[in-house]
């Protein structure tokens, strides 16, 4: 999500709970000889209300999967997420006094602190990632379809060159020069034969597997290079085609690009919320074992 | 009569006085070869193939020179035949070799000539010019390139068919065959009855040869076909190079004849028997539910009839139109046709799929024909007047009566205008007025689609599509006399005019038609200038070509927000069903996504074709799908944003295997963004977490592209 003006509300709602908190927390620190304690009540308030805090951040998942329920506006849970997520950073800080005795308070702050850390990282490549998708991939298509465009894509680079040298099988590199066939551009047949060649050879495999590593056209300016290369190289009537393969080369280079925005956008999450889940367990165990023991 | 006596290649011959030299070299069994001549036909000498010598200073036409007593005619001497070559070399060299005709059954007169005077490469040069073809009608193809100008054809038309169609066009080098004023063939008046495609002697007027396939069902001889009355006048070559076109079909009682829905090709003709039409789909529409009074219902769809929940305006609705001569009555849509009645007009001429379901009620005998023929047919001026008079009878007065505003005719009034009112036809692409002309009549739509558009510095603005029951020309009669908008026929369309005195005469009698005729025509020309205003007031040249000047309300998406999670799209799903109505893909403008997802547009294509008319506008301008729509699918093919789905339903339908027992079948209800008018926001943009996701109004949306966004203005946007 964009942090911006819109969050205005919630920036100052946060400050002014975490300043109030803070203010809270000192005069308790100072007036407590013992030092703050999390077991003590306002401890406790800290602790609790944090977790209810850290409960309603987590909730936004479920908030998710029931798009329809009419509970609140969608961008509204985020922007609660953000914010007061974070703020229950502080309060939980505030409940343990910023002193973090035993292995399941010490692995859960760990945890908070990768939970929030990667909850901000997300929030900024929210931020700035989606302008970057905007601008770097105009032709972008919807993710889950890239296959699907890939293989059309195919298709259509095979018949382009089918138009020219005829029908040909793509699954095996032929050497020898495709037979008298019929074909929508008329050029010689020797011409034909090393069209047909040079695309085999340097085209197809690219659009069989554009996400092969370090693959010759994957690269724009050596894409550039080759396809003017061919075009000094074929004769005047196929030079459209080319124009059109060096399109569907660029889609396909978008495509990849896309995929590895998509991957930045949403690879957080993983890191995210699988560590948020075990957080609020471990956080659940921790009050449960608190107050009982 | 007495007899002349002449010598022809030597033969004495005797032939009638008045005989030509042709015909007494045929009589005697001397052939003289030809093109320009036929037996049946006048002879005008104008291709002078014929020629002989005849005693004279120069050679003589045959066909048109008569016998003279003591003429001494030679056929084939040397000169007669280096004319005849050098004729026919300069006929060639204005053919194209094989023409049409040479390559469908290698006859062409012209072509087997010159193979029989060895002539392969003529000596003199091709045309440049092209003269063109004209494949405007269905059944005959025209190639004016193949056209030697023998003139057999004009008169086949004239002399043997008096249809008087065909003449002479242009002088010299650009002279040609015309029909009417030069119109193309299938705009003329041609009835299409081939004589002719018969008559002439080369590829220039050729059988379309359209039916490669064979329909099912019992063939019908020529002779048979032509015993009718309606096929009288067609010609039986034509029928007989058709004759797979048209066949016989027996249909038992409560046997199908044709689904709703179905793709099809052709018409029926009902022989004989009875036969019932009517909407196997429920009278439904599909329904979102639930969500408005919980936090936690879910949404549902369901089917809901006009009993659950009436529509705005559905009151007035009295029928429902079909490609029939009737229209169905909308509370028990059935209704019964008999012999002499024909359907399946729109499906067969424009390839719509067919509006209703229709079972035999009775054994039936019906034919069952293809385009070609049916157009044959309605051109024939005996069936044209059956199938008119059946139309006036039986179904004018429903459908005057289907638009809400011509509700309170008197049928006396009804009576007067049955016999005055003409029936009128246009094929694809005919101007059926311009603007700027006189008006002169009001139009009712009664079969096909008619657009209605006026001239724009852009281009073309289209103003309306009107469908069956939709109507025309009301602003020109009741305003400056002149039409305000030109009006084209979208494919094969058929009128009632009701000319300029009896329209005058009905707002005259009936003040509340007036008034409600004042009041649309207010409203049209208001929406019209509002449109014309809008579109000239914006610079950006893909909002009018996208067609988003069009839309009343979009789907747009701020890319520099949205990451990509389909949240909105798996919000639509779960709202409908399963069934999602967005796609996150679309147009860009500067930052924004315009989402595929329904834009209510002011002028929907959705609607064009529909063969029941299923697809209206609320008042609010929300595009709506009625209770009677087929399920055909049409409408989700022709929105070009495809932003039109299907929603599968089940319902339970009679089992024709097992009588008296009822099978769950699955029909399907187009469906489009209802908005998700139970909620206060569309669910896609509730459920966008990224504040990505708006429903703005599109003028004022581009209007304010390009400043810097606010997001307060945004918000009051959607």
């Amino acid at each position: 999500m964009r942090i911006d003006k819109t969050h205005r509300g919630w920036v100052i709602a946060a400050t002014v709970l975490a300043a109030v908190s803070t203010i809270l927390y000192i005069l308790y620190a100072v007036q407590s000889p013992s030092g703050p304690r999390g077991g003590s009540a306002i401890g406790l308030t800290f602790g609790i209300t944090g977790y209810a805090l850290m409960l309603y951040a987590g909730l936004i998942g479920a908030r998710k999967k029931v798009p329809t329920w009419r509970i609140g506006r969608a961008q509204t849970w985020m922007r609660g997420h953000i914010w007061l997520g974070t703020l229950s950073l502080l309060l939980i800080l505030y409940h343990g006094g910023f002193a973090f005795r035993g292995a399941l308070t010490a692995v859960l702050m760990i945890l908070f602190f990768i939970v929030i850390l990667s909850g901000w990282v997300g929030a900024l490549i929210q931020h700035f990632v989606p302008t970057l998708m905007t601008e770097r991939v105009p032709m972008e298509t919807i993710y889950e379809e890239i296959p699907h465009v890939r293989a059309q894509l195919r298709e259509e680079a095979d018949k382009l060159v089918s138009s020219v040298c005829g029908p040909m099988d793509t699954e095996a590199i032929a050497d020898e020069p495709a037979a008298a066939v019929t074909t929508l551009v008329e050029i010689e047949q020797e011409d034909r034969a090393r069209f047909r060649d040079i695309y085999l050879r340097r085209v197809r495999p690219y659009l069989a597997d554009p996400e092969a590593p370090r693959a010759e056209l994957a690269d724009a300016t050596r894409a550039r290079e080759v396809f003017e290369s061919l075009r000094r190289l074929l004769v005047t009537p196929v030079h459209a085609v080319l124009d059109d393969l060096e399109n569907i080369c660029e889609e396909e280079r978008q495509m990849n690009r896309q995929i590895g925005i998509y991957r930045w956008l949403h690879g957080w999450l993983l890191v995210h919320v699988p560590l948020s889940i075990a957080l609020l367990v471990l956080g659940g165990v921790h009050a449960i074992m608190a107050l009982r023991y | 009569m007495s007899d002349v006596h002449l010598t022809i290649d030597g033969a004495a011959v005797s032939v009638p006085a008045g005989t030509t030299i042709f015909d007494a070299a045929r009589m005697h069994g001397i052939p003289i070869p030809t093109l320009c001549h036929q037996q049946n036909e006048t002879p005008v000498g104008v291709c002078r193939v014929c020629v002989v010598e005849a005693g004279g200073r120069v050679l003589s036409a045959a066909c048109v020179r008569q016998a003279e007593d003591k003429m001494v005619v030679t056929t084939n001497s040397e000169k007669v035949t280096r004319a005849r070559r050098t004729l026919i070399e300069l006929l060639m060299a204005d053919h194209p070799s094989p023409c049409a005709r040479q390559r469908q059954s290698n006859d062409c007169e012209l072509e087997t000539l010159a193979r029989l005077e060895g002539i392969t490469q003529p000596r003199f040069p091709r045309r440049l010019s092209p003269r063109g073809q004209d494949n405007s009608s269905l059944v005959i193809a025209v190639d004016h390139e193949a056209c030697i100008l023998c003139d057999r054809c004009i008169r086949g038309c004239d002399e043997i068919r008096h249809n008087d169609v065909l003449g002479r066009r242009g002088k010299g080098f650009w002279a040609g065959i015309a029909f009417d004023y030069n119109l193309p063939m299938g705009n003329s008046s041609c009835v299409s009855c081939g004589e002719c495609m018969v008559s002439c002697p080369t590829g220039a007027l050729t059988n379309k040869s359209v039916v490669k396939t064979v329909l099912p069902g019992e063939p019908v001889d020529v002779e048979e076909l032509q015993q009718l009355s309606y096929f009288q006048k067609v010609s039986g070559t034509f029928l007989e190079l058709n004759k797979n076109a048209v066949v016989r079909r027996h249909y038992r009682k409560g046997e199908i004849v044709c689904r709703e829905g179905e793709y099809g090709s052709t018409a029926f003709y009902i022989l004989e028997g009875q036969a019932q039409v009517f909407l196997a789909t429920p009278l439904a529409h599909v329904q979102t539910q639930g969500g408005a009074t919980g936090f936690f219902s879910k949404l549902t769809s369901r089917l809901a009839g006009r009993q659950q929940e009436r529509r705005e305006e559905e009151g007035a609705r009295r029928s429902i139109p079909i490609d029939a001569p009737v229209d169905l009555p909308y509370d028990n849509p059935v209704a019964t046709l008999g012999p002499g009645d024909l359907f399946g007009e729109m499906t067969c001429m424009s390839l719509y799929p067919r509006s209703a379901t229709v079972r035999a009620a009775t054994d039936c005998v019906m034919f069952e024909m293809l385009r070609n023929v049916l157009d044959i047919i309605q051109r024939n001026k005996t069936l044209k007047a059956q199938l008119d008079a059946n139309y006036r009878k039986r179904a004018l007065d429903d459908h005057l009566r289907s638009v809400p505003m011509f509700a309170s005719l008197t049928p006396e009034f009804i009576d007067v205008l049955r016999n005055k009112v003409e029936l009128v036809r246009h094929t694809k692409g005919d101007v059926i007025c311009r603007q700027g002309d006189i008006a002169d009549s009001f139009y009712l739509v009664r079969l096909g689609f008619v657009k209605v558009s006026e001239p724009h510095p852009g281009g073309e603005l289209v103003l309306a599509y009107l469908g069956r029951g939709g109507y025309f020309g009301e602003i020109g009669l009741l305003g400056e006399g002149r039409r305000t908008a030109t009006c084209t026929a979208l494919d094969h369309v058929e009128l009632v005019r009701i000319h300029a005195e009896e329209f005058h005469q009905m707002v005259e009698q009936f003040p509340d038609v007036r008034q409600n005729l004042e009041r649309l025509a207010y409203e049209r020309t208001e929406q019209n200038r509002q449109r014309l205003a809008t579109a000239t007031s914006m610079p950006l040249d893909d909002f009018l070509t996208q067609g988003l000047m069009e839309a009343q309300s979009l789907l747009v998406m701020d890319l520099e927000r949205c990451t990509r999670c389909d949240a909105c799209v798996r919000a639509c799903a779960d709202a409908h069903e399963g069934v999602t109505r967005l796609v996150r893909e679309g147009q860009r403008f500067d930052k924004y996504l315009v989402a595929t997802s329904c834009r209510h547009c002011r002028d929907p294509l959705c609607m064009v074709g529909c063969p029941v008319g299923s697809i209206r506008r609320r008042n609010s301008l929300e595009v709506i799908i009625e209770n009677w729509c087929i399920g055909c699918g049409l409408c989700a093919k022709n929105c070009p944003y495809g932003n039109i789905n299907l929603h599968p339903f089940n319902v339970l339908e009679d089992d024709p295997a097992n009588p008296g027992r009822q099978i769950a079948v699955v029909k399907q209800k187009a469906t489009s963004c209802d908005l998700c008018t139970e909620h206060a926001e569309p669910t896609c943009v509730y459920a966008c977490p990224h504040d990505a996701c708006h429903r703005v109004d599109p003028n004022e949306f581009f209007r304010w592209l390009g400043t810097p966004l606010e997001t307060e203005t945004r918000r009051s946007l959607t």
